[in-house]
């Protein structure tokens, strides 16, 4: 399991609503991606994209979080709250997730809307550790 | 819901004396974060809008573990961010 797997079943798991991931993107769905993220962006680029935006191939745009430094958390470099929007069936989904010094991804945390958390952890190539 | 610099202060410096916990203090920015979503929350005064909002999204997540029973953040690291995102902007600065 990597940390695609992980975020592939947060979607599963909160949302109910997910789309399918497509194929490598031609021209055409390259524009609809930008035109995704030019029309989208203000809802959202304010509040949660101060620290960039991208769009997937997969209908959705992600917007990432400042980063906020751990001074004391050896290779961890801080967190950031990552949220995703989904062009198509309008949903959203978040987390937070922790990056080490290299600007690996290495935790993962998954907003629960029934309030329990659960932590996926992952080594520094991204292959999955465990989780608590 | 009205939020001001004094009312996320406030969640910071009871985190900081203990008075509240991470976790709580989480739940507390979640459920802004939900009435932001549903435009309920107003922001006073309106130009320090940004700066309210980043206190916010410090806290959504301030209980965050690097590994069971270790938070993330040090006091320190809370201490700064508070600094930085509250009482840096009444000072102007």
């Amino acid at each position: 399991m990597t940390v695609g797997d992980v975020h592939y079943r947060i979607d599963a798991a909160s949302s109910g609503v997910w789309c399918r991931p497509e194929p490598a993107a031609d021209q055409h769905r390259l524009l609809e991606r930008q035109i995704d993220r030019a029309f989208f962006g203000p809802f959202f680029r304010e509040k949660y994209g101060s620290g960039g935006d991208k769009g997937l191939e997969n209908c959705r745009i992600r917007y990432y979080g400042p980063i906020h430094p751990a001074s004391d958390a050896g290779e961890l470099a801080g967190r950031r709250y990552v949220h995703e929007f989904n062009t198509v069936t309008g949903c959203t989904r978040g987390w937070h997730e922790i990056l080490d010094r290299m600007g690996n991804v290495r935790q993962v945390r998954p907003e629960r809307h029934n309030g329990t958390a659960r932590t996926y952890q992952f080594d520094r190539i991204g292959r999955y550790k465990g989780s608590w | 819901m009205e939020l001001d610099l004094q009312a996320v202060g406030r969640v910071f410096k009871d985190v900081l004396n203990g008075r509240i916990s991470r976790e709580q203090a989480d739940r507390w920015a979640y459920e802004v974060v939900q009435q932001e979503e549903n435009g309920v929350v107003t922001y006073s005064p309106p130009v320090e809008r940004e700066r309210i909002w980043a206190g916010v999204m410090y806290l959504y997540g301030i209980d965050t573990m690097m590994a069971p029973n270790a938070y993330l953040h040090s006091d320190d690291d809370i201490r700064e961010a508070m600094m930085a995102n509250i009482v840096g902007a009444r000072s102007g600065g």
